[in-house]
Parts: C-alpha cells; sequence; structure tokens
C-alpha cells in the first residue's frame, strides 16, 4: 500500500510500468501455482492409496493423524460424493429454504451432472422440490433451461392432489380418479436427465460436425480428421438455429441452404435443402438415408457426392 | 402537390417500406438526434451499404439535373456518385466535429427526398441497441391453449421440448398483417439484436386505410405509434414495450371501439400470439408480472437461461456457486463461490491495488467493503453473522455473471396491520383501502437496482436479513406482486 501514494502523483515511468507488468505476471503465476498447489493437495488427499493407509490406524503415527485426518476424511467424503455424482448422474440433498415464511422449509434438491464432450462435466442442473400435503413434491426451483418444458414434466410424473384445473382437466380426460396417480419422482428425473443430456449431446455433436468442416478454431478431434476443403462438399456454414440445437442450418458456397431437425437420440429426423432450382433430392437423401445418424452426416455427403 | 391528386383507395396492405418523410418533419430531425454522432455516421453508412442502397438511393447529381426548382439552395451539393457520398461519412468519422453536421448532411444533402420508414425503423432499432434501457418492457409468457394435446394418456411422452412456436419471418409477418389489417395500417420491421439473444419486431400503427396517408409527415416519427416486440431465443416468452396487462379479453367492450394509438397498439399486441398459431396449435399471451427498463434483466428472468426460476437464495444454484463438477478434488467449503463462478474463465484477474492511483483503487474496493467499514453495531461478529446472513438470503448476487437489476418493484400486502413489520424511512408508502374491511398496503420501491439496494441495506444491518420476506430478495422474479403471510399469491397475477 506505501506505492499507492506515490503511483497516484507520479507520471507514469516508463520504467516503472514495465516492473508494474512484471509484478502483475509474477502474481497471477503465484496464483496460478496456489491453485495448482491446492488441487494436488485435494487429489492426492482423496487418492486411494491415502484414503486406505488413514484407515490403518496402527500405521500412521499419531500426530500425523490427529494433524491430518480431519482434512484426509473431508476430502474422502468429497471423493465419494463425486463418485456418485460421476456413476449415477442424478444426486440428491436437502436444502433448506431460508425464507421465514417457508414452514418447515425443508427442500430435497436434485442434482444432475451431465457431461459433455472434452471429459467435462457441465454446469451441474439443480431441481428444488417442495414437500406439500400428504407427502407430495412440487417443484420449487430449478435451473433447468426454459426450452424443457419442466411444468409439463411437472404435471405427468408429479401430479398434485390438489384442486387445481390441469388435475381436474386430466381426471376428465383419463377417467382416472382424481389424486388417485402416484408422483414417480424416479421417472421425471429420468425424463429431465435425459432431455438435458440430449442437449448436451446435439450441442456437442454440432461442435464436432463444425470442427470437422474447419468452421471453428478450437479442435478438441485429430486434426487428421478434419475434412479436406474438397471432402467438404462446399459447406460454408453450419449452426443451430437456436440454444436448443434441435434444428441446425447449413448453406452451401453455391448458394443452396438446408435445414435439418435432431431427435434427441442422434437421428437427422428431416432434412430440407432447397437451391435455386428447387429442393436438393440427393443429398436430403443422404442427409436422412444410411442410418442417419448426425455423426457421420458429412462422410455420408461426400460419399454421395462422390458418387454422383 | 401533386400527391394528393392521386386516387386514394382503401386497401389492406401494409405500409410501404419506400414511403418518405419529409426530411423538414421536426420529429423526424428530434428522433434522428437522438443518436450520437458516431451511431449517425454507421447508420448512414449502413443506408449505403450495397444491400440497402436499392431500397433508399441517396439524393445524386443525377437526381438533381432532373428537378431544378432547389437549386443551390441547401448547403450540401447532391453527391456524383454513392462512393463519394460514403467517401463523405466516411471523413467525419476520421475527424472529430459535430453531431449537427452529419445531421444535417443527412437530411438536406443525401437525403433531402426524404427519409424511408425502413431507414427510420432501422434508426430506432439502432438506438435500441445503443440505449437498452430507453424504454420499459413487460415480459409476457406464451402458452398453448389447446390444453388437450398438452395433457398425456397413460403413454410416456418422449419430447419434452417447451412449446416454442417456430415460424418463418415471412410467413408470421403476413399472418400478422392478416390479423390487423382491417384496423391498422402498420409498417413492419424485424431485426436481430447486435448486442443480445433476441430478435426485434418493430411495428409503426396508422389509424388509415389508406396507402398514402394525408395525415401530416409529423405523425411518423410519433413514438407513440410505435410498438416493439422482441422475441428471445429458445424460450416461450415475448416481451413487448407497451406495459398494459393483456387482460383486455376480460372487457374488450370498454375501449374496442376507440381509435387512439393505445387501442391501436393493443390490438397489434393482440394479433401476436394469433399470428404465431397454427391450426392445432394455438397460443395466447400470458402476464408474468414482471416488466423493467433493462432487458438484460428480463433475458435473466424470463429467458432461457438458468436463472429464470432461480433467483435469491437460489442464486447460487443458477450460478453454480455451491459445488464444483464431479473431477473437481477440492471439497466444496474450501472453495470460494467466486471461483466456481468464474471456473469458466481463464484466469481470475484480481486487481492489483498496487501502483494504482487512488481514484481508480478506491473503485476497484468492494462497494461492501467500503460501507461496512462504519457500521452501526461495531462488533465484528454480529457483522460477520448479518453478513452470512445476508448471503444465504440473496445468494451471491453482488458476483453473479447474471445480475438482473429491477428498476421497480411494487408490492400489494394484503395481511391484517397486526403481521405487517413496521416499515423502512426509505420505502414510499402508499396506503390505499381497496376492501372496506382491510386495509392493504402497497409499497413501491424505485431506483436503479431495487433489489441490490435491499441487499445493501441488510448488510448494513437496517433489514433484517433473517426475518425479512423471501419477495424483498428478488427470489420470485417479479416486479409486481400480492404478497400474503409472506408468500406470493399465483392467482392474482
Amino acid at each position: 500500500m506505501p506505492f499507492q501514494a506515490r503511483g497516484a502523483t507520479a507520471s507514469p515511468d516508463p520504467h516503472e510500468q514495465e516492473l508494474d507488468a512484471d509484478l502483475q505476471t509474477i502474481r497471477a503465476e503465484i496464483r496460478a501455482l496456489q491453485r495448482r498447489k491446492r488441487y494436488l493437495a485435494s487429489s492426492l488427499l482423496s487418492s486411494d492409496s491415502i484414503q486406505k493407509l488413514m484407515r490403518k490406524p496402527s500405521q500412521t503415527p499419531t500426530s500425523l493423524r490427529e494433524d491430518v485426518s480431519p482434512l484426509a476424511e473431508a476430502a474422502g467424503k468429497h471423493a465419494d460424493s463425486n463418485h456418485h455424482r460421476i456413476a449415477f448422474g442424478t444426486t440428491a440433498f436437502p436444502f433448506k429454504d431460508p425464507s421465514p415464511s417457508a414452514t418447515p422449509g425443508n427442500l430435497l434438491g436434485v442434482r444432475i451432472d451431465v457431461c459433455t464432450r472434452g471429459g467435462r462435466f457441465a454446469k451441474p442442473y439443480y431441481v428444488l422440490l417442495r414437500p406439500e400435503r400428504e407427502k407430495r413434491l412440487r417443484v420449487h426451483r430449478h435451473t433447468v433451461p426454459s426450452f424443457i418444458d419442466l411444468p409439463r414434466l411437472e404435471n405427468v410424473y408429479l401430479p398434485s392432489t390438489g384442486p387445481r384445473v390441469e388435475g381436474e382437466n386430466r381426471a376428465e380426460g383419463t377417467g382416472v380418479q382424481k389424486g388417485a396417480r402416484n408422483q414417480d419422482l424416479r421417472g421425471f428425473v429420468r425424463e429431465l436427465r435425459r432431455e438435458l443430456a440430449a442437449w448436451h449431446l446435439r450441442e456437442d455433436t454440432v461442435q464436432l460436425l463444425r470442427e470437422k468442416l474447419g468452421l471453428c478454431e478450437a479442435l478438441l478431434i485429430d486434426p487428421a480428421d478434419r475434412l479436406t476443403p474438397e471432402a467438404r462438399g462446399g459447406i460454408v456454414a453450419l449452426e443451430p438455429t437456436s440454444m436448443e440445437a434441435r434444428y441446425l442450418r447449413l448453406e452451401w458456397e453455391d448458394g443452396r441452404v438446408g435445414r435439418l431437425k435432431l431427435s434427441n437420440s442422434g437421428i437427422v429426423e428431416r432434412a430440407v435443402v432447397i437451391g435455386d432450382d428447387g429442393r436438393d433430392k440427393i443429398v436430403e437423401d443422404a442427409m436422412t438415408g444410411g442410418g442417419g445418424r448426425v455423426e457421420s452426416l458429412l462422410e455420408r455427403l461426400r460419399d454421395r457426392i462422390g458418387a454422383t | 402537390m401533386a400527391r394528393s391528386k392521386l386516387i386514394r383507395a382503401p386497401t389492406t396492405a401494409s405500409l410501404p417500406n419506400n414511403l418518405r418523410i419529409p426530411p423538414t418533419t421536426p420529429s423526424l430531425t428530434k428522433t434522428l438526434g437522438k443518436h450520437s454522432r458516431q451511431a449517425l455516421i454507421e447508420l448512414a453508412l449502413t443506408w449505403l451499404d450495397d444491400q440497402h442502397l436499392a431500397s433508399f438511393p441517396p439524393y445524386l447529381q443525377s437526381d438533381a439535373r432532373h428537378d431544378k426548382d432547389n437549386e443551390e439552395a441547401l448547403p450540401y451539393p447532391a453527391a456524383d456518385t454513392v462512393e463519394d457520398a460514403r467517401q463523405a461519412y466516411m471523413d467525419f468519422q476520421d475527424r472529430k466535429g459535430a453531431k449537427r453536421e452529419v445531421l444535417e448532411r443527412i437530411l438536406e444533402g443525401d437525403w433531402r427526398h426524404g427519409i424511408t420508414l425502413r431507414q427510420l425503423a432501422m434508426a430506432d432499432l439502432r438506438y435500441l441497441d445503443d440505449h437498452p434501457t430507453s424504454l420499459r418492457w413487460t415480459a409476457l409468457e406464451l402458452s398453448r391453449t389447446d390444453t388437450r394435446r398438452g395433457i398425456s394418456n397413460d403413454a410416456p411422452m418422449t419430447d419434452w421440448s417447451a412449446s416454442i412456436p417456430r415460424t418463418q419471418v415471412a410467413t408470421f409477418v403476413k399472418a400478422l398483417q392478416q390479423e390487423i389489417s382491417p384496423l391498422v395500417k402498420a409498417h413492419y420491421h424485424l431485426s436481430r439484436s447486435s448486442t443480445l439473444p433476441l430478435t426485434f419486431l418493430r411495428i409503426f400503427v396508422l389509424d388509415t386505410p389508406y396507402q398514402t396517408p394525408r395525415q401530416s409527415s409529423e405523425i411518423f416519427a410519433d413514438s407513440s405509434r410505435i410498438i416493439y416486440v422482441a422475441f428471445p431465443d429458445s424460450c416461450p416468452y415475448v416481451y413487448t414495450s407497451i406495459t398494459t396487462s393483456p387482460g383486455s379479453k376480460a372487457n374488450p367492450s370498454s375501449n374496442s371501439a376507440g381509435t387512439d394509438s393505445r387501442s391501436l397498439l393493443r390490438l397489434v399486441r393482440d394479433a401476436v400470439p394469433k399470428a404465431l398459431s397454427r391450426p392445432h396449435e394455438r397460443y395466447t399471451l400470458k402476464a408474468t408480472a414482471l416488466a423493467a427498463k433493462n432487458l438484460p434483466t428480463l433475458l435473466a428472468l424470463r429467458g432461457p437461461g438458468r436463472t429464470t426460476a432461480a433467483n435469491g437464495a437460489f442464486c447460487i444454484f443458477a450460478d453454480a456457486a455451491v459445488e464444483g463438477s464431479p473431477l473437481d478434488p477440492r471439497p466444496s467449503n474450501t472453495v470460494s463461490a467466486e471461483e466456481y463462478i468464474r471456473a469458466d474463465s481463464v484466469d481470475i484477474a484480481f486487481d492489483d491495488k498496487e501502483n494504482v492511483d487512488i481514484a481508480s483503487a478506491s473503485k476497484t474496493m468492494p462497494k461492501r467493503e467500503a460501507d461496512l467499514a462504519t457500521p452501526r453495531d461495531l462488533s465484528p461478529q454480529t457483522s460477520k453473522k448479518r453478513r452470512l446472513a445476508t448471503l444465504s438470503r440473496f445468494g451471491c448476487a453482488e458476483i453473479s455473471s447474471n445480475p438482473a437489476p429491477l428498476d421497480s418493484l411494487d408490492v400489494r400486502l394484503l395481511d391484517g396491520p397486526s403481521n405487517t413489520k413496521s416499515t423502512d424511512d426509505n420505502v414510499t408508502e402508499i396506503a390505499d383501502s381497496g376492501s372496506a374491511t382491510l386495509p392493504t398496503v402497497t409499497l413501491t420501491f424505485t431506483g436503479s437496482d431495487v433489489v441490490g439496494g435491499l441487499r445493501k441495506l441488510a448488510e448494513l444491518g437496517i433489514i433484517d436479513p433473517e426475518r425479512m420476506p423471501s419477495w424483498m430478495t428478488g427470489e420470485e422474479a417479479v416486479s409486481t406482486a400480492v404478497v400474503k403471510g409472506g408468500k406470493r399469491l399465483r392467482s392474482d397475477v
């Protein structure tokens, strides 16, 4: 802090500025290293061998155990919950609503982890459920993107007994007694997770196709897998039409434009390609035919063009 | 004028893009004068761009030869070619100068024969992009009216994507035109926002059936005749710039005969969901009790992202600030929320306090610390406890990646007087005697960031963060609410 006053009054000296820049880079490096150290320390503590060692009381000196054991225990617990999150993808946790008007305010949290391309996990999705009468659950808060129709999902899998208009309609339509349907939390979470995972898969596939076409910089694929300019079939643009990535828009260098719809399972459901002289049925067939997997879309197009 | 001799017949067509407004219209000068110099130059260059040139060509020397009336009356000689005109604006860009000269060159020089409706629309949308808080927006929810299809029978459905209407721009505008053309003559302009994931539709309405309206040209730049509709990407919401609630269906007779600009706008707004509908897929607009000046706020609270249904105390989930990815070996209580939020960015840019001049240093210092330096009760335990309590109620909104400032919050309390807590000095209080037995209290908070302000009050210990109701923390994500027993009543939306 003593430098502050001087810095304010003195005119910027080039030498001093250079030193400042150096200081900043050094600080950034220190921070990065500190972060790395913490990472390594926690991974070490939660590693299997250390955990096993700590569980055998005879082999570790008492002084060391007293020092390390709370840390190791926390690390072990954390590793356990991480294993659950990775293996099952969906975990539950309790959460207390801090609002004073919420009584009793105990919420059931559901955390959904989706693994994306490049071995990373997307930000976890949360759904917080509020218990209501007769142990029925309602969705209280959630972080699910709004193109997934969570209210509809909730109505189907977590029907409420309350005097809701939708509930009455449903009872009339299906002839089921009001409130007779049980809530199916597993089904709810299963469908929700499927939608979220399908969305991330669609996004990842679009990214993969773009990388193959050389349309974006960051590469996760082997450069050898990149298509040569001739094999690209003249595709100059490929992008999702919206965040949902259900519809993709393609553009060829000769002015043809195409649009295709992806299903949740990664199949090209429908495709339309329009050029100056009407629809290009050959390319459309190549897109939807041959199993219709979107990952091999470009290869199918290339083969089709090579055949004709 | 030669124009008045034309045969005027009522049509259902929309107002043409190339309808020219005389540049002498004062309101036009005012509308364009709102822009900054830089924006005006860029607008003119866009207009001179090859793709727009055909729609509104500038006044060139070749035009000047045809009409001999107004020779040398104007200070700007007509440019020889389009290239010359472009060059003139490039020159403006290179040197400093007044906004006035650019505006005059546009109105009295290159477009002396008139600014077209389309140019005006482009100018207005540019203004929206530059000033995202210039209008007050209301968020409305698009919902399907044919609930029968939405309700599943016992066969499990596989498609859970929300019912967001998909339509082509031309189809949509045509359908909208069909809906409103018997009553309203309109000009439509659709454009993609350059900064936000939104598509704007600007509709200018006139209550005349004639193609060449007889109204004075003043009316074309009348901002009260313009309605903006914004369509955010991938979410079933629509934002409009008119603030009346869409409860118009309840009392259609009361003002259906009116032809003032307000009711015209309402007609247009009501036509939007109809134009989005298709057979077996009918949409209607529902109010969502949110209106704000800031478009990013609407996008955060009624948008496609994670924050739509997790605010206030729950924004820690929206920001994923409680726990890290399953691959993170660090126990979550050892990592700060800030680190989780910014995990994606490459490096956390902390400010180095050293050698920074004092002014900027005090600016970069978090406001919270500055405020907490002078708390009323000085015990560090209390202040720490309070800080934690505030954090648990408001989440980490301060460092959140998605701030959503509300400019007003209107709350009607239905509780009896004994339940209402003593109110603060900062609160404007309007008591209205709505029902005979129970006086209701309406609280209106206004400011640049209402929830942020309440948070600050809680941090300073003026509001008890543990006992404050959840609508004060922004958890409900609304700007108007009816509250009973600390809970928002949903039926009264």
